[in-house]
């Protein structure tokens, strides 16, 4: 049984904010405790960030067969998966291009470095690819072939919510919504007027900031945009999304791509490929039947597959 | 007719039947590969990679919502933008 109160906790993880909402209030502990336990074992296994991290070890193995946990394995086949699914437009080999950008440290820290060079300079060409990437998924092990470097952030985090989500409905048996830094999944019976989610360019914006409120029941909703995870580089202003085919920052006709899907982590699969592809994202989410919102640089709005009407004046 | 004439028309319309007979299987064979390159190269376009709401498939597709979002009014419980 559920009722209308909702439990909230709000934490930071992953270099950014986590919200956890119950729809039994005595179980938030529980929640957390299992977020908590999840969220560690996942940064463990994918930080770019903590040198003794799976991913780290991997990316300096040299293209040597290295043997992997169960988390890391599903993980790297979430974003093999990823990658198919988009033609490609969702690489998980742009380590090197990050890096090559200087998102080579927590963002907190690039922010804070300003136009300060990076490590590893110059631009990086087009992606190694994700056929590159050799998993064999049963023995446990993983190669990186041609040099590729990876970097799971376009799906692990919302991998992340989708895992938290599920384990905490199927532990307490009641609704749960799990966002990681705009990453939203949920599961279990929703509130009784579903779960209010307010769409907007950046995660940590106030909850009436411009954009719109919808309702999901189920599955999750996920959030790209080109203008939140920026910084300035030799003068230019860089982003986090890059465009696999030339390993440069997307050069996107959106600002802005939400998406809801039947999971955190197709959404997000969704939306990041949607940034890359630009104008022609509206026609494969329309194919696709995924209701998608997707802001232009000037504030205009586009919708798909039965995303609500939105005021257009709401947008900007 | 003469009996010459007869059996030369017989031949030629022997002749005719193998020649259409082997062009069908020509045809069949040609029309059976094509079927098949077109069945692996939409099982691979992005835009087939999607299921039915309520179907999960971890290997193939891009799971649709069982429903749309709804339009609500007001603010959200949490914000979903990029982080």
């Amino acid at each position: 049984m559920t009722t209308s109160a909702v439990t909230r906790d709000t934490f930071e993880v992953f270099g950014t904010t986590a919200v956890l909402l119950v729809t039994r209030p005595g179980v938030i502990g529980q929640a957390r405790s299992i977020a908590d336990r999840l969220l560690a074992e996942i940064d463990l296994a994918c930080s770019r960030f903590r040198p003794d991290s799976e991913l780290s070890r991997l990316n300096a193995a040299g293209g040597e067969p290295t043997p992997i946990s169960s988390t890391f394995t599903d993980l790297i086949a979430v974003a093999l998966r990823a990658a198919r699914l988009t033609g490609g437009d969702v690489d998980p080999t742009c380590g090197r291009a990050l890096t090559g950008l200087g998102y080579d440290r927590d963002f907190a820290d690039v922010r804070a470095a300003g136009d300060a060079p990076p490590r590893l300079t110059g631009p990086v060409g087009p992606v190694p690819g994700w056929t590159r990437v050799q998993l064999d998924r049963g023995g446990r092990r993983v190669r990186l072939e041609h040099g590729a470097q990876l970097d799971l952030g376009a799906t692990a985090k919302a991998w992340a919510a989708d895992k938290c989500a599920e384990q905490i409905a199927d532990r307490t048996g009641c609704g749960v919504l799990v966002s990681l830094g705009g990453d939203v999944a949920v599961a279990g019976q929703p509130p009784p007027d579903d779960w209010r989610i307010r769409v907007t360019d950046d995660h940590a914006a106030p909850q009436w900031a411009a954009g719109q409120t919808v309702t999901i029941s189920s599955g999750g909703l996920a959030t790209s945009s080109t203008t939140v995870r920026a910084w300035t580089l030799g003068g230019r202003k860089v982003h986090h999304i890059i465009d696999p085919s030339t390993g440069e920052p997307a050069r996107s006709c959106w600002r802005t791509v939400s998406v809801a899907a039947g999971t955190c982590t197709d959404a997000n699969t969704a939306s990041t490929a949607a940034i890359v592809r630009g104008a022609a994202a509206l026609d494969w989410l329309h194919d696709a039947g995924l209701p998608a919102r997707l802001v232009r640089h000037d504030g205009t709005v586009e919708t798909t597959a039965g995303w609500p009407y939105d005021d257009p004046g709401d947008a900007a | 007719m003469p009996q010459h004439d007869i059996g030369a028309a017989v031949q030629s319309r022997d002749l005719g039947m193998a020649k259409i007979t082997a062009l069908s299987w020509r045809a069949g064979a040609a029309g059976v590969a094509v079927a098949g390159l077109l069945t692996v190269v939409l099982a691979h376009h992005p835009a087939a990679g999607t299921v039915p709401a309520g179907h999960r498939d971890d290997h193939g597709s891009i799971l649709i919502p069982a429903q749309p979002p709804s339009q609500a009014p007001g603010a959200g419980q949490v914000t979903s933008g990029s982080s």
